[in-house]
């Protein structure tokens, strides 16, 4: 990389990004005063129940969200969401066969938004969330990664390129661009 | 032969030789110094080699001189004499050994100005040539010239340029590290000392040609000379003088345009000298220079080390002008410096929100925080036009920006004028925000307040610069600070909670830190509002009170908060215990929680009421809970195990303060509780005692857990000795039921043999031991659980203190896993862990016994025991031993494992990590402990040790398939793999794939040169995990995508190249 095309963009606060809200344990010890009360480790033999154990929590947006807002940006040591190029309401997941409820198929729809409308870099910020996607998903998962409609001059080519099975392939052969995608995953966790 | 002749035939070749002429030498200095001889012979013996024509033989003749001159006492020779010697020196300054003698020589009170000039004159002409000699020579000289220039600096000095010419031709071209070490110090002292504005660019460029410093010391360097000690040398160098200023500061902004990070770090730490050795007049000269060149570093920041030196150079700027100024004007250089710098930072701050933004709000903060004039300057250019841009603002996350901007002016604030604990003076200026408090209070009141519900960060932001405004010295009034005291309390008590709770949890820690600030806010405002939410009994199944009592114990820190909070509590919960209806048990509790977790944070010790809460608490309520076990009391309150266990704990923590007077007092109540014995019949001895009265065994615990080994000869019941006393509780604890008063007992035993029992009397435990293992029991073998557990926790006592029978104790424990009584095998094997387990009360901190080698001691006894018993079940064809043996063995084995530090292990890994495979293959869901256990073990070792240690025992392959089995989800009840078991097998192999290299080599090093142990399983992992990502908990999907993550990037089968 060169040049830097954004030099200045905005970031959103981390404290502000969605997370997801664990339901708060409720106990007859409140958190603070658990250290004030070490409890002797031979009481608590079974911490996890089994009803908590057989309770199944399905892969949805936020989850989604998680793994690739972490993702850096290619330009500057920022996150992706950070940078709003991910954003929540921009994630879908819908089943890939509607017509035939009992396929476990999915397809997940993530919608980028780059910063700015003539950003280069946005196929390879693309590929980086398919790339993610692809490796931390189950197989029953289809990635659909694009750019949000009317937010890049030239959206409908980089669309194309993203959907191109052969394209994204003959991309993730390239030493180069492999290099910057696996930087930019660095810093997810 | 005389001296001079053995002298000039073996000075080269022989160190004993040299021994034995020293002597000849040291012969001739006496000879001389008596009179024997003179100086005039020894000179005249040379004659006939000091002319010679070859080189090496005169400097020998030379050297000789030299040898005997240093001899010589520094008083004998005349002011004649040295000047004789120094002229014969100086003629023959190229031969060897005379620059030695001439060291000697200049050394003497006797040698003078006009001499020391003559032999400066004498190197500068002769050593022209400098450079093409060998580094010896060439450092010999420079320490003939390091020295004049210390003992001779005026005579070196009124030569004037000839001296400085001198010294620049003669290290020209200097590369060697050591002599450079010494050019660059001679050469300060003439930079600093001479006058130099006839060849300042001269002077300069001799020492800046070197500039930047890319010296390697080569490795095992005998001289030690560092990269970093040239460098800092160079620089003293360069700063020296600000005559350097108009070459050095250009040149040194130059290097800023290198690419590489290191040149330009040199740059500005060189910069940032030379700003603060400069006088302000020249700094001025070039600090809009300065500030135009560092701006598009930090703006642009490359490396955060070149943006924080950046800044450092701004601040270092911006103090150098503020010396001497008291008044703020806008004609000062300082304010001519900061105009393009607040101008620039405001035209950033238009776009709040945006990446600049941050970066300029850093320069802020630095050039503000510099000193009270420069802050004056900053906030006078800066804060109405941030006012301005709020007013604008067309959303929260610029508003957001905008505070985030003013809260880092505050933050120089209070660097600049302190808080109201700071000691120091205030400064003579006024503190310029004073101007806006009024418009600062209402917008943050405003934002804090009013601001929807969900905008938490926007509110912490307010949150965050009230509360430096609050602490700011001399800003706020009282009153103004209470208000943000109410807002707090508001915050805490009324608002329902958002989120994380971040805005709550800022608000706790603001009334904490005010505490520190203004105590008497807290007790005034804070207290009555928060006490008077306390009920008066638990009502309701949600306990309300609880945020409250948290929230109070986070912010009664402070000595005289905390006894206000200590009275209130205490008076609500004597009321509650007069109750006849008092509510549930879990209120009382949390009273006396909140006063532990207090007491905890303080350092009681030194609390000067201690003596009140002993009294309270110690004394009263230990009183109260005899008469409830005697059935007096209002209600069941101090008859329950879990109130017993906490107020016990906080008699625990104040009878470890108190004065021994106080100790012994308690020493002797351990049973009575201070109750008179028509009240309370204390528990040991006495066979009627029901449950309620058993139960006060719990306090009694943790009393005797406070005293000092020292008062325990004031206990009762150990005289003449404590078997009786042991033997009740022993009898006691066998045949409770009910787990805490049976867990109290254990503990009050093991107290008693590990702490209080005095060496000779070991015997009386260890018997005890013996016969329980006999057991009481008609069938061999077969032991309850409730003895089991009485026989650990004697065992425990005693191997702590590493008792003389601990190998005896520990060899009959692991006999006790083979018992072919299933249910004793297995009580056993669990219970091992208890041996080293870490408990509070049998604690250091309570004065336990506990010897450093006591786990080395379990270790090596117990572990080859177990291994070779798992061997001999392994290998047995006929006579098998029954099912549940391996399992038990292993299981004790976790135990262990569990509480013994790696580094422990670590040796005997070879045998071990067989034993650990083996617990993993148990998949059955009854052995989901030891499994966990097992898994926590390893990731230890992984991660303490990397790959290497798991490869060179051969077992990646094994390793690998059954951590991987682990990962596999079953369905229906009684799951083999719990989610927990899963993530945790997860979490192993993500540290297999983080921890390739051994621990110590530097992550970027790329380490693995050889093809990685892990690349023949990688295939199968990375399909393997492909699975467990569709697994139906979320925290497995998460450690899975990690674990794969890492497997994919961190898994290489070639080292990558650098690029």
């Amino acid at each position: 990389m060169t040049e830097i095309q954004n030099s200045n963009p905005t970031i959103l606060d981390a404290a502000d990004l969605p997370t997801r809200l664990r339901t708060p344990q409720k106990s007859a010890d409140h958190g603070l005063f658990t250290s004030a009360l070490p409890l002797p480790a031979e009481f608590d033999a079974s911490s996890d129940s089994d009803d908590d154990n057989l309770m199944e929590e399905p892969i949805d947006e936020q989850e989604i969200y998680d793994l690739i807002s972490s993702i850096s940006d290619p330009e500057h040591p920022i996150s992706l969401g950070e940078l709003a190029v991910v954003s929540l309401p921009d994630i879908a997941i819908k089943p890939t066969l509607p017509n035939v409820p009992e396929s476990p198929l999915q397809t997940v729809t993530v919608l980028i938004t780059p910063t700015i409308t003539h950003c280069s870099l946005a196929t390879v910020i693309g590929l980086g969330v398919r790339v993610r996607l692809e490796q931390s998903l189950p197989s029953r998962f289809r990635m659909d990664v694009r750019i949000k409609e009317g937010t890049h001059s030239t959206g409908d080519e980089v669309n194309k390129q993203l959907a191109d099975k052969e394209r994204v392939a003959a991309a993730l052969e390239n030493g180069a661009l492999m290099g910057v995608i696996a930087k930019m995953m660095e810093t997810c966790q | 032969m005389s001296a001079l002749q053995t002298f000039m035939l073996v000075v080269d070749h022989d160190k004993e030789e040299a021994k034995r002429i020293a002597e000849g030498i040291a012969n001739v200095t006496v000879d001389i110094e008596t009179k024997k001889a003179t100086l005039i012979d020894t000179v005249q013996s040379l004659g006939e080699y000091i002319n010679d024509e070859d080189p090496i033989l005169r400097g020998k003749a030379i050297s000789y001189l030299t040898a005997v001159i240093s001899a010589l006492s520094p008083k004998y020779l005349t002011r004649q004499q040295i000047q004789v010697l120094t002229t014969f020196f100086c003629d023959r300054i190229e031969d060897g050994g005379a620059v030695a003698g001439l060291k000697v020589l200049q050394s003497l009170d006797r040698f003078n100005k006009y001499l020391a000039t003559q032999v400066a004159e004498a190197l500068f002409s002769n050593f022209q040539d400098l450079q093409s000699r060998s580094q010896t020579q060439r450092f010999h000289v420079y320490e003939l010239l390091n020295d004049l220039m210390s003992t001779h600096r005026a005579a070196m000095r009124d030569m004037g340029d000839i001296s400085l010419l001198g010294v620049v031709d003669i290290m020209t071209g200097e590369k060697d590290p050591r002599n450079l070490m010494i050019v660059f110090s001679i050469l300060k002292v003439v930079m600093v000392e001479w006058d130099i504005s006839n060849h300042t660019e001269t002077l300069f460029d001799s020492v800046y040609n070197y500039f930047p410093i890319t010296f390697r010391p080569p490795p095992n360097d005998p001289y030690g000379i560092t990269a970093q000690d040239l460098k800092g040398r160079l620089q003293d160098c360069i700063a020296s003088t600000r005559r350097f200023a108009p070459h050095a500061i250009p040149a040194l902004l130059d290097k800023l345009d290198s690419t590489s990070p290191n040149v330009k770090k040199d740059a500005l730490n060189a910069l940032i000298a030379c700003i603060q050795a400069y006088d302000p007049n020249t700094v001025s000269k070039f600090s809009i220079t300065v500030w135009e060149v560092l701006k598009f570093e930090i703006l642009n920041a490359q490396e955060e080390f070149l943006s924080e030196s950046s800044l450092e150079a701004l601040q270092t700027i911006t103090r150098r002008l503020s010396e001497g100024v008291t008044e703020v004007s806008q004609d000062l250089p300082l304010a001519k410096y900061l105009q393009p710098i607040t101008k620039e930072c405001n035209e950033q701050l238009h776009e709040p929100q945006n990446k600049q933004a941050k970066p300029a709000q850093s320069i802020l903060s630095c050039v503000s925080a510099a000193s009270p004039v420069s802050f004056t300057l900053v906030v006078q250019t800066v804060v109405a036009p941030i006012f301005t841009l709020y007013q604008e603002a067309d959303g929260i996350v610029k508003q957001k920006a905008l505070l985030e901007t003013l809260n880092v002016l505050f933050e120089s604030a209070t660097t600049i004028f302190g808080q109201w604990t700071t000691r120091e003076a205030e400064p003579a200026i006024d503190n310029p925000l004073l101007e806006f408090k009024d418009q600062l209070s209402e917008i943050l009141g405003q934002v804090l307040m009013g601001a929807a519900k969900e905008e938490v960060s926007f509110r912490v932001t307010a949150l965050k610069g009230f509360l430096r405004l609050s602490t700011l010295r001399n800003f706020f009034q009282d009153n103004e600070i209470g208000l943000f005291v109410q807002y707090l309390d508001e915050i805490l008590l009324k608002e329902e909670s958002v989120g994380r709770d971040d805005l709550k949890k800022e608000a706790i820690a603001a009334l904490a830190e005010i505490s520190k600030h203004k105590p008497r806010l807290i007790i005034d405002i804070t207290f009555p509002a928060f006490v008077a939410t306390l009920p008066e009994e638990d009502e309701g199944s949600d306990a309300l009170y609880l945020p409250t009592l948290e929230t109070l114990a986070q912010i009664s820190v402070e000595r005289d908060i905390f006894e206000t909070l200590f009275r209130r509590l205490f008076s609500k919960l004597s009321i509650l215990l007069q109750k006849e209806q008092p509510g549930s048990v879990a209120y009382p509790r949390a009273i006396l929680v909140t006063m532990l977790y207090v007491m905890q944070q303080r350092n009681m010790g030194q609390d000067q009421s201690i003596d009140l809460y002993y009294e309270k608490v110690v004394v009263g309520l230990c009183r109260d809970v005899a008469a409830s076990a005697s059935g007096m009391a209002k209600n069941g309150i101090l008859n329950d195990p879990t109130v017993l266990d906490t107020l016990g704990r906080l008699c625990n923590l104040l009878v470890r303060s108190v004065s021994t007077e106080k100790q012994e007092q308690v020493a002797e109540n351990v049973y009575t509780l201070f109750a008179t014995s028509d009240v309370f019949v204390p528990v040991p001895f006495n066979q009627n005692a029901g449950a309620d009265q058993e139960r006060t065994i719990i306090i009694s615990t943790y009393l005797l857990a406070g005293l000092s080994k020292e008062s325990g000869s004031r206990l009762p019941y150990i005289n003449p000795d404590m078997s009786a006393l042991l033997l009740d509780l022993v009898n006691r604890s066998v045949s409770s039921t009910e787990p805490a008063i049976h867990q109290s007992y254990l503990r009050h035993l093991a107290l008693l043999v590990n702490k209080f029992l005095s060496k000779q009397d070991l015997t009386i435990a260890e018997q005890l031991f013996d016969s329980l293992l006999q057991g009481q029991s008609t069938e061999p073998n077969t032991l309850n659980h409730a003895t089991i557990r009485t026989i650990f926790w004697l065992a425990k006592a005693l191997v702590l203190r590493l008792a003389p029978t601990t190998t005896h104790i520990l060899t009959s424990l692991v006999a006790l896993i083979s018992s072919p009584d299933q249910q004793t095998s297995v009580a056993a094997a669990q219970a091992f862990a208890i041996i080293l387990s870490e408990d509070d009360i049998l604690s250091s901190t309570n004065g336990a016994t506990i010897r450093l080698l006591c786990r080395q001691r379990l270790f090596t006894t117990v572990i080859p025991l177990i291994s070779s018993r798992i061997r001999e079940v392994n290998t047995a064809v006929t006579d098998k031993a029954p099912d549940h043996i391996k399992p038990a063995h292993l299981t004790a084995l976790s135990g262990i494992l569990s509480t013994i530090p790696t580094s422990l292990v670590m040796p005997e890994l070879p045998t071990l990590l067989p034993l650990l495979l083996q617990s993993l293959d148990l998949q059955t869901s009854g052995s989901t402990a030891v499994r966990a256990a097992t898994l926590d073990t390893l990731a230890v070792i992984i991660r303490d040790n990397g790959v290497v240690v798991i490869d060179q025992c051969g077992h990646v392959q094994s390793l690998v398939t059954r951590l991987l089995k682990t990962t596999v989800t079953s369905n229906g009840p009684g799951a083999v793999n719990s989610p927990r078991l899963r993530a945790d097998a997860l979490k192993c192999l993500h540290l297999l794939a983080a921890h390739q290299s051994p621990p110590g080599t530097a992550p970027n090093a790329r380490a693995p040169p050889a093809i990685s142990p892990l690349l023949p399983v990688k295939n199968q992992v990375l399909r393997s995990l492909r699975a467990v990502l569709d697994d139906p908990k979320r925290d497995v999907r998460k450690a899975a995508v990690d674990a794969r993550g890492a497997w994919l990037r961190g898994v290489d089968d070639a080292p990558e190249e650098d690029d």
